[in-house]
Parts: structure tokens; sequence; C-alpha cells
């Protein structure tokens, strides 16, 4: 009976919807003038209505419709449709409207192309994807389209989040999430204050809506949209995942159930793979000293390859398995150290985390299946460690800028906790640069340094730098030096010391006209290292809040000697600048006729700061600019 | 028999010499310890043996199937090198048809352990199948444990009952220390062989005897049927491709260059011509006239071209209102290019018509240019279609419609041959987008018509550009910029502004020009696409010259200036592609400043290349109060060879230096 009248109201449903598309009017008239400030295209309608029918069964209907002003914004207009073995997708239908809202084209299921979804880095990923993108002939033009998505996976309910992008604008969207009586829905809401989203809250449903949103131009040191515009994130307490029932109401269980189902069974090894870490380790006591040995045997050990199948998209990879094969993906890289820790017995777990230079946390208010990467935790005496299982080349509880500074679910037998990942301080993420020049009579330098960095400094340059072959080399640092012309480098090496968490870089080079002539004197630039070359663009009427993501600190000790024929006529003189997103100085001494001792500190701070510091930022930026470009003058 | 001895003791000797078997699974010691690639140690891996035979077997009321069988053995130096050890094999596997069958994957690792080798087997489970479209598949692995200085090694096969021939490849990213290919082909097939790279490649030809065993059964009889069982063997000859190479350098891409592809070393077969015994002779394609024809015909540019009810009413109209020829060329291109717009595919053939592409209003690059060569054709004018390929398609030499994916529509008027292509909105005639300026184009007319033109930019591209500047305080300018483009940079312009609004734009060239501030801006002939781009726009920027003492210091051509030679590679292999030929003019007027007088200027130079490829000219002179600098960099040809590459990076260097000298003035001493 039950059955019956649910079949009837997603008819009832489906007939509703059916109907009321013909009603629509897509003429860009109707569009408020407000909403097409600074858009490229304006949603004007985005409905997302899931159902969770049951607890491994729920149903999405997406229905949209984007108008699109430009070429910039055609992108808009490109339907993707993912699907897999749990996850199917049904009427799909798919229309173009010109600007008086005139039906110009319906979209035939023929013209989708089906795609394996390869996120590009995967060897193998059973996921799939249907794929439409129009060709417009004029614009404006109006793209509707709608279709239904069935899964299993309710461990998954999407988050209500706006189309939240650049240059567009929202007209109206609508969110609804049904569920039935056993089941239990968590949410957050977050950035509701300032915006008039109209909520609904019945037994069993929950409802939003937005109506016009203005579009946000991309101005640049910003917060994510995800911080900015309204958006709620669900959880229920009875769930499934690829075929396994969870159950939980709070983060202990939660983990528990995690801990069962995903990890447990799977961090078995053979004996003598046990024995070798015993034996490897046994010549330590400290823990901490044990977990360096074991992380240094995974990078030996193994490389990052992922493959993504059916549960093994979320369950990791046996043990054993990655032992025999020597790869795997974060998660079997991860469970794997796991496993060898547990040999050597050394406690740590299995860390769920959003991965990527943005900053995300795993939401803490509620209860689900989230994270995009993991990571392994070491607790100590001294607090925990985070070790990052899939690079071979990272320090021993180097973490970086894709996973810094954000909260995590650490997923133990004894259930789950949220715990929050290393925040690099400004001085940590430190530059130091030591080098010499010598000047000769016609402008040319002589020039040798080296550069040591660490934290999130020695991310940016290992990636960059790490394992390049001696003709990339030469490019990269012709790159790095390219205010400096005709480098003729005659050493260039670059280290990777995992020891002490620093990247270590060696030149060594001549440059002709560094100094540039008139007909009596010598241009010189004083700073020929490191140089701000350039101040973030200008950005009128600034809409969002200013946001420096993360600090760093640069110091650079430069000796200059000059040559003993020329006399020095000009000195640019020592400078302090101060603000509150960091400071500045230089140091410009004369160590005696033919020395200069020049040192250059320069630290930029994290911080949140309204609308109007961008241009204070940009001021403060400027002046160090000019202070970087100061010149020595000789004459000759 | 001597030969083959020969090579036989050849073959001992290098075994023995450089402890190198190449069999199967024959791993050496000497192999595995080797820590670096000796003729080059920056690579991260190479390939220490390749081996592939593609052959021809009849199978039985079936015909001939194709079969290639790959050998690959690969030494991984380091971490950067693993990638390699992972193995795609894309295959012909469409909807309908059948597929391409690739099979007998045997894959292993070795390893070096204790000073012995250890082998890691590939399991069957471990080799994953994706269908990638509607024609192709991938199989793909990657092998276990793999660690610096292991050794990757793999076989397999492909059988197909197509009759092409994949490219055989001769140079990678990483090099190679031997590779060997064998290509044996029954005399009933004739293939085109396309050579390209710059790397030689050695090869050698020969032919045997093949056979073929058929065992048939005929019914024979009108009232009595009876049974015959025959046995037939029909012999052939057969040519070989024999390719042996050593010491391949790994290909290394660099700046300004077309498709570092066209570079690469490779052998390509084309289906030139199929004879079977008692059937009539089916030609493919084997010259240009046979490819202009194959294309009228196979390729339907006949009936394409000949349609012209569907836009008959349309061009009655176009032409009412233009009488010469050129007029009407333009009349009927700007049409076509706002009546269809380009799906952004390629090909040489229509994909639903050009009746379609017309109505629908959406169309792939030949059925935009086939509707403008059928429309020019109807006006009376002289046109053709132009079968080319893009950049990224690489260059076509052989007579082969395989090469070949995209048609331009050519026009001439009064003995000059113009080339259109409307899939671009802000081209106009001679002047193409970037991916279709690449070699040669076939114009193709009908009964076999076909005459090879360069599709290279003919037309001189142009920025003119003059800066009005007056100093004020502390350095700060403020002054007024006013750029003519013309030609390509005019179209590349347009692509890159007109789209974009006013304050996007100005936001855009801030950041390009660096430190200035600008005030109004007007962009003329944005959308008259036959009129240079006329930028005028006003600017104020602090701190662009130094002040130092009683001295301002500036650099005279302001954010005009050419601050960084492009080309920092000590040597080149490849030539500079500079899709153009150009020139770049730049004047500066600045107005001495009250109580300042000029302390020196730069000097003048005029500075050029070997063979007149280009030329630069700096000038300053004084009029008044006013110092007005002129410079001129001119480039007279597209293609820059290699050879002369120190000369190209020294001219730049002149530039970049004359360009960093600075104007002095000094303040006047009041008496």
């Amino acid at each position: 009976m039950k059955f019956s009248i649910k079949i009837a109201m997603v008819a009832l449903l489906l007939y509703s919807t059916i109907s009321y598309t013909q009603d629509y009017d897509f003429n860009v008239n109707l569009i408020p003038e407000t909403l097409k400030k600074d858009a490229n295209s304006i949603v004007r309608l985005d409905n997302f209505f899931i159902e969770v029918e049951s607890q491994d069964q729920m149903t999405i209907k997406v229905e949209t419709a984007v108008t699109i002003y430009n070429k910039l914004a055609d992108k808009y207009a490109n339907i993707r449709i993912d699907y897999d073995k749990r996850r199917s997708y049904s009427n799909v239908k798919a229309y173009i409207y010109n600007a008086t809202g005139k039906e110009i084209k319906k979209i035939k299921k023929s013209e989708f192309k089906d795609f394996s979804a390869q996120d590009g880095f995967s060897l193998f990923n059973d996921g799939r994807l249907i794929y439409y993108s129009y060709t417009p002939i004029s614009y404006p033009y109006t793209i509707y389209y709608r279709y239904e998505i069935k899964t299993s996976n309710t461990a998954f309910i999407p988050d209500w989040i706006l189309n939240g992008s650049y240059y567009q604008s929202i007209q109206n969207a609508k969110f609804e999430i049904k569920y039935p009586s056993g089941i239990t829905l968590n949410k957050v809401e977050k950035n509701f204050e300032g915006s008039d989203v109209l909520k609904v809250e019945k037994p069993g449903v929950l409802s939003y809506e937005i109506k016009e949103i203005l579009a946000l131009k991309s101005e640049g040191y910003t917060p994510s949209l995800r911080k900015v515009l309204p958006t709620v994130q669900f959880g229920i307490n009875k769930f499934s995942l690829e075929g396994v029932d969870g159950e939980a109401t709070n983060w202990k269980d939660f983990g528990i159930w995690y801990y069962d189902n995903l990890l447990k069974n799977t961090q078995e090894l053979d004996e003598g793979t046990k024995q070798k870490i015993r034996s490897l380790t046994a010549k330590v006591v400290d823990p901490v000293e044990k977990a360096k040995i074991v992380y240094e045997f995974v990078q030996n050990k193994v490389r990052y390859i992922s493959v993504q199948v059916g549960i093994g998209g979320f369950k990791p990879m046996l043990a054993a398995d990655v032992d025999r094969l020597g790869y795997g993906d974060c998660k079997a890289l991860s469970n794997y150290t796991k496993a060898l820790m547990d040999a050597a017995g050394v406690k740590s777990n299995y860390t769920i985390i959003y991965g990527g230079r943005t900053k995300r946390d795993i939401s803490n208010e509620f209860l689900s299946v989230q994270g995009n990467h993991i990571i392994l935790n070491l607790p100590t005496d001294n607090g925990d460690i985070w070790l990052e299982c899939t690079s071979q080349k990272n320090p021993f509880g180097h973490l970086g800028s894709f996973t810094d500074d954000r909260d995590v679910l650490v997923v133990t037998p004894e259930g789950g906790k949220i715990k929050h990942t290393k925040i690099y301080k400004s001085e940590e993420n430190y530059q130091f640069t030591k080098g010499s020049y010598s000047l000769k009579e016609g402008g040319s330098i002589e020039a040798s340094l080296i550069i040591e960095s660490s934290g999130t400094q020695y991310d940016d340059n290992l990636m960059r730098n790490d394992g390049e072959s001696p003709k990339e080399l030469d490019v990269l640092f012709k790159k790095y030096l390219s205010h400096i012309n005709n480098i003729e480098f005659s050493n260039i090496e670059v280290l990777n010391n995992k020891k002490e968490g620093k990247f270590i870089e060696k030149l060594d080079f001549t440059a002709t006209n560094y100094g540039s002539k008139t007909n009596s004197q010598l241009l010189v630039p004083i700073n020929a290292f490191n140089m701000l070359n350039s101040v973030p663009k200008k950005i009128r009427n600034r809409k969002l809040p200013f946001v420096i993501s993360r600090g760093y600190l640069d110091v650079d000790e430069v000796t200059i000697k000059l040559p003993n024929n020329l006399k020095l006529d000009y000195l640019p003189k020592s400078t302090e600048l101060a603000s509150k997103y960091g400071s500045y100085s230089l140091t410009i001494e004369k160590v005696d006729e033919s020395n200069i001792l020049f040192k250059r500190k320069l630290q930029i701070d994290a911080g949140n700061y309204p609308k109007e510091d961008y241009e204070l930022y940009r001021a403060f930026l400027k002046k160090i600019k000019r202070y970087d470009n100061s010149k020595m003058i000789l004459s000759i | 028999m001597k030969k083959i001895l020969l090579t036989l003791i050849t073959v001992l000797t290098l075994v023995s010499v450089k402890g190198q078997n190449y069999k199967f699974g024959k791993i050496s010691k000497i192999e595995l310890e080797e820590k670096v690639y000796p003729l080059d140690s920056s690579a991260n891996a190479a390939i220490l043996f390749k081996d592939r035979k593609t052959y021809f077997r009849y199978k039985q009321n079936e015909g001939f199937y194709v079969y290639t069988d790959i050998h690959e053995r690969i030494k991984i130096y380091n971490k950067e090198g693993y990638d390699w050890a992972t193995k795609r094999i894309r295959y012909y596997a469409p909807e309908t048809g059948e597929d391409e069958d690739v099979h007998s994957i045997d894959a292993r690792t070795y390893e070096l352990n204790n000073d012995k080798i250890k082998v890691y087997k590939l399991k069957k489970n471990e080799i994953f199948k994706e269908k990638l479209n509607k024609f192709r598949s991938v199989k793909k692995f990657t092998m276990p444990n793999i660690t610096d200085g292991c050794i990757v090694e793999w076989k397999y096969k492909i059988s197909s009952p197509y009759r092409s021939i994949d490219k055989v490849e001769l140079q990678y990213e990483i090099p190679i220390k031997k590779i060997q290919s064998k290509i044996t082909i029954p005399e009933y097939y004739k293939y085109n062989r396309k050579q390209l790279g710059y790397s030689s490649i050695d090869i050698t030809n020969e032919t045997k005897n093949g056979r073929i065993n058929l065992n048939s059964k005929n019914r024979t009889g009108d009232k009595v049927i009876k049974t015959e069982y025959s046995n037939e063997v029909i012999e052939f000859l057969e040519n070989i491709t024999l390719i042996d190479n050593e010491d391949v350098p790994a290909i290394v891409e660099e700046d300004y260059v077309d498709n570092i592809n066209n570079y690469k070393s490779s052998l390509s077969f084309e289906l030139a011509s199929v004879d079977m015994p008692g059937a009539v002779i089916k030609h493919y394609s084997k010259t240009w006239e046979d490819v202009a024809k194959a294309i009228y015909q196979e390729g339907h540019f006949e009936l394409e071209l000949n349609r012209s009810s569907y836009f008959k009413d349309d061009l009655e109209i176009i032409l009412s209102k233009v009488s010469s020829d050129s007029e009407k060329a333009i009349a009927i291109f700007e049409f076509v290019k706002s009546k269809i717009k380009w799906n952004e595919y390629n090909g040489i053939t229509t994909d639903e018509g050009v009746r379609k592409a017309y109505t629908t209003g959406v169309g792939n690059v030949a059925d935009i240019n086939l509707v403008l060569t059928a429309m020019f054709k109807k006006a009376g004018l002289s046109s053709n279609p132009v079968l080319s390929s893009t950049r990224s398609n690489g260059i076509p030499i052989f007579p082969t419609l395989n090469g070949l994916n995209y048609v331009l529509s050519s026009v001439e008027i009064d003995g000059k041959l113009l080339l259109f292509d409307a899939t671009e909105k802000n081209a106009v005639p001679n002047i193409l987008p970037k991916r279709a300026m690449n070699w040669e184009g076939i114009v193709v007319g009908e009964q076999g018509y076909f005459n090879k033109i360069s599709l290279t930019n003919s037309q001189k591209s142009e920025i003119s550009s003059t800066l009005s500047i007056k100093i004020g305080e502390e350095g700060a300018i403020s002054g007024m910029s006013r750029t003519k483009y013309l030609n390509y940079y005019a179209m590349r312009y347009r692509n890159t502004y007109n789209h974009l609004k006013e304050e996007e734009q100005i936001s855009k060239l801030e950041e390009e020009k660096g430190g200035i501030e600008i005030g109004n801006i007007r962009i003329g002939a944005k959308k008259d696409i036959y009129k240079p781009i006329d930028e005028l726009f006003t600017f104020e920027a602090e701190d662009a010259i130094t002040s130092a003492g009683d001295r301002y210091y500036i650099k005279p051509l302001f954010f005009n200036s050419i601050n960084e030679n492009s080309f920092k590679l000590k040597n080149r292999e490849y030539p500079v592609n500079f899709n153009t030929k150009f020139s770049k003019k730049y004047i500066s007027s600045i107005e001495i400043p009250e109580g300042y007088e000029i302390e020196s200027v730069p000097e003048d130079i005029a500075i050029g290349l070997p063979n007149e490829f280009g030329v630069y000219r700096f000038k300053i002179t004084q009029s008044g109060k006013s110092i007005n600098v002129l410079t001129e960099l001119s480039i007279d040809t597209v293609i820059y060879p290699a050879t002369y590459y120190q000369q190209l990076k020294d001219f730049y260097k002149e530039i970049v230096k004359k360009n960093a000298e600075q104007i002095v003035l000094r303040k006047i001493l009041a008496n």
C-alpha cells in the first residue's frame, strides 16, 4: 500500500514538472536590469529536488535554465551528468531558446556524448558521464535542461550550493529535500546572514528559495565563493554507501561504522613484511623515530597510482596488495602506511580531508561522508604529526598548502574525531636568499646565490624545480630571474633536503648589460635576486572582502662588489615599511669603497580584511615595488 | 646468405660486447645496474629496445588481417621516469563493426635486489579496458614495484580486420637505444609511406615470397548436388620495410615551434590501392589529383558544392547590394560568418551536410567553408575549396586524405588567389586563424584539378604606437597612447578584447602594461574588421621614471619597451616560427619638464639579421621642448631557420639593451 502511494506521488510530481516547464518564459526582457550588471550569464532558475525514499534509495531532480550573454559564459550551457553502477540517470530533456524566449532547438539524446569519468590522474575510474556542449548561433540564448538521478549512495547528499560562479547572477534558485519518517536529517546552513533565503521546514520536507543574487566579479584575494554565498550541507543518520548500510548520530559512531566497514580487514600484511619493518625499526625506541623509518620505507617502495572501482572509490585497496604491487592511491597508501606503523608498534590513524590550495573544512556540525583525500595522523605526546603518504619526496611531517590549516576527520577503531591540521605561520613559509654579485665596468655582473626555502615555499619550489632536466632548469631559473637579461648559468643545482625540510637551489651565472649606461653614468638595479615585479591589479568598486590566505617571509642577504675604477654617485637609502599586512625593510650599507651589503626582508601575513583594505594593500606593495626597483648610479 | 651471416655476427658481437640480449625476459644485470643513460644523463627513462612487426595473414572466408606484434623494454632511472611504467594501448573499436583485438599481453618488472634479479609479472586483473569514444577504446596497465633503476618490459599483439597500418613511431620524449621495425605487406596492397622527423631513419626494403593455402568446398550440379573439396595454393610477393635504428635522441620541446610532432621521427603508411587477383584494382589515394577526385566523389564535394537552392534567396539579396567581384566576395564571406557558427570540429567532409548546417546555423569547418565556396561559385566567382591540416594535426607531405583535417575556401580575383576561413569571426581574406596557418593547402577543383599554396601568413602584420608623455611631480607621468593594429595583430586583438566589457579590458591592459592606470579609453574599428584597430587611451603612472639627485632617468619607450629576450636557450634544434611577418613601430614623444635640460640620450642604432630576415632601428631627436624617440622592429620571414639562431638571439639582446638605456634629464642650475 505504502508502495503504491509513493508511485502515485512520484507520478504526480513528474506530471507537474512536465506541465509547468511549458509555462516558462525565457524572454530575456524579463530579466531585471540589476541582474545584468557584470553578468556574462544569468541563472534563470535552478531547481534541485532531492527525495530520500529510504536508507538506500534517493532520487535527485535537477532543473536548470541559464541565459548566456557572451562566449565567456558558453561553458555554463554544457550539460554533464555523471553515472555509474549505483547511479542512473533518466528523463533527460534539454532545449535552447532565443532572446525572445522562442524554442530554437530540442537537444536529442543522441547529441550527448558518453565518456569515461576520467579525472585526469586515475589509471582507471569506473564512473562514466554523458556530456553535451552547445554551439551558439546568436547571443543571448537560454539553455533549459532537466534530468533525474537515482542512486543508492545516500551517504552523500549533495549540498545546496548556488551555481556560484563569478560573472553570473541568479534569478531564482530552489532547493527541496524530502526524507522518510525513520530518518533524521542533519544540516549546516552557512552564509545566510544578509541574504533573503526563504526557508520552509515541515516534518519530512525542508526547502529553501532565494531570488536575485547579483553577479560578482573575480577580484582576486577573495574568500572562496563557498564562503560567501548561502550554502547548506546535509547528512542523514541512516545511510548507505556502495551497498553497505550505516547508522550514526555522532562522530564516534560514524567513525566506528567507517572503520568497521571500510578499513577493518584491509590492513593485514604478510609476516615477512612485518618482520622486515620490525627489524628496521628495532634500533630506535622513540615512536616518532620509528615512524620516520616507516615513512622513509614507504616513500622508497610505493608510488601514487589511482584505481577507482565501485566501493574501491571509498575503501582502500588491501595493504597486502599495495605491498605486492608497490602502488596505490591516497586511501591505499595511507592505509598501507598505517598497517606498517602497526607492525612497528606506532599508533596512527586514517584521516579524511578536503585537499586543495583553497582551505576547506570537514564540517564538524553534522555527519556524512565528506572529503576528497586521505592522510595519516600520528598522535604523539607533543601533539599531532600529519603524514602525506602519496608523496615520495615530502619530508616527514610536511603538509604544505594542499592540506594545511583545516578541520579533518580522524578515524580510529574507537570512533571518529574532528581535528585541525597544522597552521603555517608566516615565518615558517620561509625563503632565505644568500648571495653576491660583482659588477664589471661594462655593466655585466657575475653572480652566485643560494636559495633555501621551507614551509609552503618549500612546496612551491619542490614542485617547480625538483627532478627537472638541466635544460628545463635553465629555462625555469631564467624565468625566475626574468628581470635579468642575458643570463648564462655556469651552475644550477637543486637539492631536496628532506631531512631538514628545506629545498635548496644554488645558482652561479654571469649576465651582460645588467647595468645600463648613459653617456657618463651606469645605472644598476641594486636588488638583483628577489624582486617584487608586479602589484595585484586595480579593482574598481570592489565588492568582496580582501583575504590573504597564507603568509610568508623572504630574507635576502647580498654582497655587492663594485668595480674599482667607477665612482659611486648615488646609493639608495635604507628603508623600513610596516603595515597590518606585513613588513618590509631594505638595509643598504657601504662596507668599504667597493663593497656594499644589501639586506632585504619582506613578510606578508595571512589575514581577513574588509574590501576597503585591498587598495591599502596595493599601496603597500606599490611602495615595496618602488624600493625593490631602486638603482645605484656610478659615474664612468 | 653472406648478409645474414654478417647480421648474425653483428648481433653476436652486440650481445657479447654490450651484454645485451634483446630476447623477451633476457634482462642483464648490467642493464639493471646502469644509473644514468650514457648518451644523455638528463634522461629519466630510456627505451632500451623496441621491436615492432606488422604483417598480413589470410583468414579463410574473411580475407587479410593485419597483425602487429610489439615488444618494448624500458629502463627507468628515477622517479620522474615512473610514468613510463604505465602503458596505454589504443585500438579501434567502433560501435558497429568488428573491434581490433589487443591480446597476449605479457608484462614484467625487473629489479635488482641484493645482486639478484627479481621479476614481477603483471596479472590479468591489473589490465583495464576503457571505451574512449564511439570509435576507440584503450587497454591500460601500470607495472608493479617500480623503483629507481628498474626495467619494465612488455609484449602484446594487435590483430585487425582493417587495412590501416598504425604509424611507426621512431622517436620519443626519452632516448631510444635500439629500435627496429619490420613491416611486411603482400603485393596486393600498395601503401604510401610518409617519413617525418629531424633524426635520420635507416630504412631498407626487401621482398620475399608469401603463400596462402586455401581449402575450399564447392557445391555444383543442377540436379545432383556434388560437393567438391579443393586445396589451392596462392603464391605472392611480400614487400618488407625494415627499420633498424640505434641511439635516437629524445625529442625536446622548444618555444616558438608550431608542432613538435612535426620534428619527431616516424614513418606513416597510407593505403593507396588494393589489387586483388580476379578483382578490379581499387585506388584509394596516390597523387594530389587522386585526392582531389576522391574528395569530390567519395567526399561528396561535387554534390555539396553544386547545391544552391537552399541559399538562393539569401544570395540574391546579398548580390543586389554589391557589384565588383571583391565586394561580392566580402559580402558573401560576412554573410556566411554570421549565418553559420563553427562547432569547433575539424574535418574534411561535412558533418550533416551543407543544407543542414545552413538551416540550423551550426557546422564543422567543412560545412561552413563549403557553403561559402558554393555561394562564391553561384555568385559567379572563381572559387574552390582548399584542403589543409591544422597545426595540431601536423604537416601533410604525401598525397593522402588521412593527413588532412581542415577546409578553407579560395577565390581568384584579378589573377590573385584569396583565402577565406569563415569559422573565424574576426578573420578577413588572407588572414587565417593560427590553427590554419600551417604549411601548405591544396586547392581542389573539379576533374582532379589541384594546386598547392602556402598557408603561412603572407601579409605583414603591424603594430604602430605613439606615446605622448608629460612628466609630473616625483617622477609620476601622465600621457596618451595611440596604437594601430593591422592584419593578424588586429584579429588577435579583437579575439582577445572584443567580448570583454570596457572595465575588464582596462584591467587587462593595465596588467599587461604594468604599473599604469588607465583613464579614458576608446577603441576605433572594434567591430569594423576591414579597418585596423585604433586604440586610444590616457593613463597615469607613478614611478615610471627614476629620480636621483637632480636628475631624471627615463626609459624612452616606457611600457612599450622590449624588456626581455624571449630567446633564452643557448642552442636551438628547430626553426623559429613567428606566425607572421611583422613590424612593430613605437614612438615616444616626451615633454621636457620646466627647469630641466637634456644631459644625455641613448645613441641611435640600426641593426639587422642575416638574409634580410629583419631589422631594428632606434632613433632619438629633439625638437624644442620635446624629445622624440622612434623605434621599429621588422621581421620579414615567418619561419626563421635554426642555423641562424645565435644571430637572432644577439639581435634581441641588442634590442633589450637599447630599450633599457635611459634618457637623462638634469635640473638647470639657477644662476
